[in-house]
């Protein structure tokens, strides 16, 4: 990061976006527009009684996620950094209004989780966290240097990070709780955190899931155990993990073909959601994964070069938690599916139906964009 | 990713694939003239998703209100209780049987309700068109229609035929998918079962062995018909015959009895009714099995028909083996006099003439070592006895045995057909579902039991017997009929019981060409005992209808015109003569029989004295009255 403060760069306000991260956003929406119709038709004709029900839903959520991208990469990101505070404060306050608001008409309650506020339109708090914590963390590091030397930087951000998690854990929910930590850590450690504190982090961690396994009882310990055998319970609490199993099974290398899945006729409870990579799994196989998973690293690997090439610390943390936190996205969904990680809801970006975090995503990369636009206009061999 | 996707892969075929199967239609099965005697129909079955039933919509009251609706409709339509079907309802299972063997209108009905949750399916259900009628022969089928009992089991691949199977994807909920796996096998209907059993020939014995029964006072009767010539079983009764239909409901009369069973009485109670005495049970033969030795010795040419035997005790290796007429002796008598007066130590001389070796190989030829292996479960084995001396004897007058009553028939059998022991069976072919003949099967021919020339000789005894011994209730005037009595006591604790007989009767008619082999088995009947009162009888009356049923047409003789002509009949003199073979006589002439006092029960008589005397003209079917002795009331062997 020093070096490149010191290198003689050129200002483009306003140049042309980053075209490759478009394309590739583009390509994943409508690739996932069509998946998730794919995976959602019979379900839908099911509850809605016609098939196009939750499509049209889906196409809303793009072309809205898509308007707050443009809207977004035209914003000139460092306005945001005033944001950030008032940002940060407006989500852990949303966070706390769900705990507190919880069994009252404004909040939904489904399996015992309280999720989402109803404030007209559905939020969910935990997802909107995420790009507030992203603001924060890039607004305060980016304002110094050696920031993880910095005691007091360092207790804010790991007390901030701690009391997010417990907002999220009671609601509760997992893997956001788990997705928010992992995304802290992570701008921690591109702001410098020591790699022995990150690993007395990791240390904690196995512990913690260590502790989970052997000797609680309790919620998290199902969820772990099932993860490690979900065979063992597969009508209950390993039902979705098992059905996903089955569904990567029946496509083998090279899939039933698009719209074949079997599994996405009731079996794999809202195909559309988290589980929907399963589903691509049996529909377009093996091949249509690894298709799928090219498309995350190319998108990953822009985003993380557009953060290289940013003009500031800003933009470059920006466009790091972004790239982060999809990468964990990513990563997660497919432990889950793949019954490496309890099961538990997690949004595989662009592939998921969902209003709250489709428009997140589309949100950050809309902000990244705009990194871009400011970015240095260099080859990459100069960043030496 | 796809480690063990194969695995997962069937695993998810399993999952998503309903194999459902399409069940093939069950033969029916036909007596010889191509009557039902057995057929398939359709009944419907009606099954709940107890959940789906209640509903979930959001008004929970207004749920509820459906929910009690339903149940009732259902109660009402389905005729049961409105609690049952609540409790159905309510339950928390996921698929449940509501009621079965629905017919088609009431299942309509359901339909018609078009409750979400109900669902009809279709079943084969076997149905006995006649009902309580050669049960035991049929067998029975259970509610998978698979047979469990009799034809039904013995032929059950034939009957079953092969189901079809529809392959087909569906969703979490069974609702079919549109795409995917779509495969139909149709199912292949089994076969016609082709019966020997002639459904008028059996309905006449079913009702003459239950008159027998009560006429004799007995515990049961069996019979059994088979035509001589091929095996063929025309008639297999028992009485009683249960429903079929519904195998496990108590026989008429029971039902009281049956209330009180415990559960393992139930299950002897129903295992009794189910059994067919006539191929799965044995019996001890008695003097019916006279006519198998007569005909050993006979073919060996240790006898003939003119060689006479002294009636007195004989001791076989220490043991004194007495007539039953003992201690009163037939004297001396000529071989068809000896099988007259079923006389014991005539008998014996014929086994020691013939000798271990050649008595049971004859024995072997007539089959009767092993099964005759008819086509049907569970036959029985006979007991013969020992290789040796005593058993020798004593099996030369049927007594010491048991045999089943289809080997005794199939041996007699072989006695009417020139010598040549068919296997009996009870299925003759099979038929498609239209009564086409699929396939005939060939009578079979076991054995050479013995020369055309000894089957004459011994039939023209056997129709001595008939016409003028002890065998005379069987006499039919213009028919032809040979035949032999015989009573066993049955055994009791290890030794014979002194009140309970097996009383039976076996006949060939006619004898110049015999169509059947009649056995009748009177089991443990009161009053006069002998097989010449009891089953005798029974056999006339069911030959009587039969014979003219199988257009045989009747020869009269001189003497069945007088006899026919209810003229007078001169009283013959009975004195000296026994219990048994005066009732023969005198049977065989029109008259009533009447002893003075009442016999005792399995008592041997000798008659001494006789109303009205001999020579005296009297009307036929008017009453002699019999003054006797007792000679032996324990000792009564062999008959």
């Amino acid at each position: 990061m020093s070096k490149i403060k010191k290198k003689k760069y050129t200002l483009h306000k306003f140049h042309d976006m980053d075209f490759a991260l478009v394309l590739v956003t583009l390509v994943l929406s409508l690739f996932g527009i069509v998946m998730a119709f794919s995976a959602s038709y019979y379900y839908s004709i099911s509850k809605f009684g016609s098939p196009y029900t939750l499509l049209r839903s889906n196409i809303i959520n793009y072309v809205l996620g898509w308007f707050i991208l443009l809207v977004f990469s035209r914003i000139d990101y460092h306005v945001l950094k005033k944001l950030a505070l008032p940002a940060i404060v407006i989500g852990l306050g949303l966070l706390v209004a769900v705990l507190a608001l919880r069994g009252t008409p404004f909040t939904l309650t489904i399996n015992n989780a309280t999720r989402w506020l109803k404030l007209g339109i559905s939020i969910m708090p935990g997802e909107l966290i995420k790009p507030a914590l992203i603001l924060f963390f890039a607004a305060v590091f980016s304002s110094n240097e050696n920031c993880m030397k910095n005691g007091k930087t360092l207790a804010i951000s790991i007390g901030l990070i701690v009391v997010i998690f417990f907002l999220i854990y009671k609601q509760p929910n997992l893997s956001t709780a788990c997705i928010v930590v992992l995304l802290g850590v992570v701008m921690m450690f591109v702001a410098g955190l020591n790699p022995l504190l990150l690993g007395g982090v990791g240390g904690l961690a196995v512990l913690l899931f260590s502790y989970l396994y052997f000797i609680d009882d309790g919620y998290m310990h199902t969820r772990v155990v099932t993860a490690l055998d979900p065979w063992a319970d597969a009508l209950g609490d390993g039902y979705q993990v098992v059905q996903s199993l089955l569904a990567f099974g029946s496509g083998g290398v090279f899939g039933r073909g698009l719209g074949q899945s079997i599994q996405k006729t009731l079996y794999l409870p809202e195909p559309q959601s988290d589980f929907i990579l399963p589903i691509i799994g049996e529909e377009i196989g093996f091949v249509g994964i690894i298709a799928l998973l090219i498309l995350y690293a190319i998108l990953i690997g822009r985003i993380i070069s557009i953060a290289l090439r940013s003009k500031d610390r800003f933009g470059a943390y920006l466009a790091c938690g972004t790239g982060a936190l999809l990468a964990i996205h990513v990563i997660l969904n497919i432990m889950v599916v793949t019954a490496t990680f309890p099961p538990t809801g997690v949004f595989l970006p662009f592939m998921s139906q969902g209003g709250n975090a489709t428009w997140v995503f589309l949100a950050l990369i809309g902000i990244t964009l705009n990194v871009s636009r400011q970015a240095r206009e260099i080859p990459e061999d100069e960043t030496e | 990713m796809i480690i063990k996707g194969e695995e997962y892969s069937v695993m998810a075929v399993k999952q998503q694939t309903s194999d459902s199967v399409v069940s093939a239609t069950r033969g029916r099965i036909v007596d010889r003239n191509k009557n039902d005697l057995a057929i398939s129909s359709i009944a419907y079955t009606i099954w709940v998703r107890p959940a789906s039933v209640r509903g979930s919509g959001a008004d929970e009251s207004e749920n509820e209100a459906t929910t009690l609706l339903h149940i009732r409709q259902l109660a009402e339509t389905l005729e049961m209780e409105e609690e049952d079907v609540e409790s159905i309802v309510r339950s928390e299972s996921k698929l449940l049987r509501l009621k079965k063997y629905v017919d088609s209108d009431t299942a309509d009905a359901v339909r018609a309700f078009s409750i979400y949750g109900v669902e009809i399916t279709e079943d084969a259900k076997r149905y006995y068109p006649n009902g309580a009628f050669l049960s035991q022969v049929l067998g029975m089928t259970n509610d998978d229609n698979e047979g469990t009992g009799g034809l039904e089991l013995q032929y059950n691949s034939v009957l079953s035929g092969l189901d079809g199977r529809w392959i087909t994807n569906k969703d979490n909920k069974r609702n079919s998918l549109a795409y995917g796996v779509n495969e139909y096998y149709e199912a292949q209907n089994g076969a016609t079962l082709w019966s020997t059993v002639d459904q008028t020939i059996q309905k006449i014995v079913t009702q003459k062995i239950a008159q027998a029964v009560i006429d004799c006072k007995a515990q049961r009767a069996m019979c059994i018909i088979m035509d001589p010539n091929t095996g063929d079983i025309l008639a297999m009764a028992q009485t009683e015959d249960y429903d079929p239909n519904n195998p496990r409901d108590p026989l008429a009369g029971d039902e009281e009895d049956f209330e009180m069973m415990t559960t393992e009485q139930q299950v002897a109670y129903w295992n009794k009714n189910w059994r067919n005495f006539n191929i799965c049970d044995v019996y001890e033969p008695g003097s019916t099995f006279k006519l198998i030795t007569t005909s050993i010795a006979l073919e060996n040419g240790v006898t003939n028909m003119n060689d006479t035997f002294y009636c007195k005790p004989v001791t076989v290796a220490d043991y004194t083996l007495k007539c039953w007429y003992y201690p009163l002796s037939h004297g001396k008598e000529n071989l068809y006099q000896a099988v007259e007066n079923s006389c014991n130590p005539a008998m014996i001389t014929l086994a020691q003439k013939l000798g271990l070796e050649r008595f049971y190989t004859g024995i072997e030829s007539f089959g009767l070592t092993e099964k005759t292996g008819i086509d049907f479960p569970g036959e029985g084995s006979n007991i013969l006895q020992g290789y040796n001396q005593v058993g020798l004897a004593t099996m030369s007058y049927g007594q010491g045995i048991a045999i089943t009553p289809i080997s005794l028939v199939t041996a007699i059998g072989s006695i009417a057909n020139e010598g040549y022991l068919m296997q009996p069976r009870l299925v003759k072919g099979l038929l498609d579902e239209d009564g086409n003949v699929i396939e005939e099967f060939e009578p079979v021919v076991k054995s050479r039991t013995i020369s055309e020339q000894t089957a004459d000789e011994v039939l023209s005894i056997m129709e001595k017997v008939v016409n003028e011994g002890g065998s005379g209730k069987a006499k039919i005037p213009g028919y032809r009929i040979g035949g032999k009595t015989g009573t066993a006591s049955k055994p009791e604790g290890g030794g014979y019981s002194d009140t309970d007989v097996f009383a039976s009767f076996i006949g060939v008619a006619p004898i110049d060409d015999p169509q059947i082999v009649i056995l009748v088995i009177v089991d443990t009947p009161r009053g006069i005992l002998y097989g010449s009162n009891t089953a005798a009888p029974c056999a006339h009356d069911i030959m009587e209808e039969v014979l003219p049923y199988l257009g045989i047409q009747p020869e009269y003789t001189d003497a069945d015109y007088k006899t026919l002509k209810k003229g007078k009949v001169s009283v013959p003199d009975m004195t000296g003569k026994t219990g048994e073979s005066s009732v023969g006589v005198l049977g065989g002439l029109g008259l009533q029989v009447q002893f003075s006092p009442e016999l005792p029960a399995n008592a041997e008589i000798e008659v001494i004295d006789q109303y009205p005397k001999a020579g005296t003209s009297v009307v036929t079917d008017s009453y002699v009255t019999l003054y006797y002795n007792v000679i032996s009331s324990e000792e009564a062997e062999g008959e």
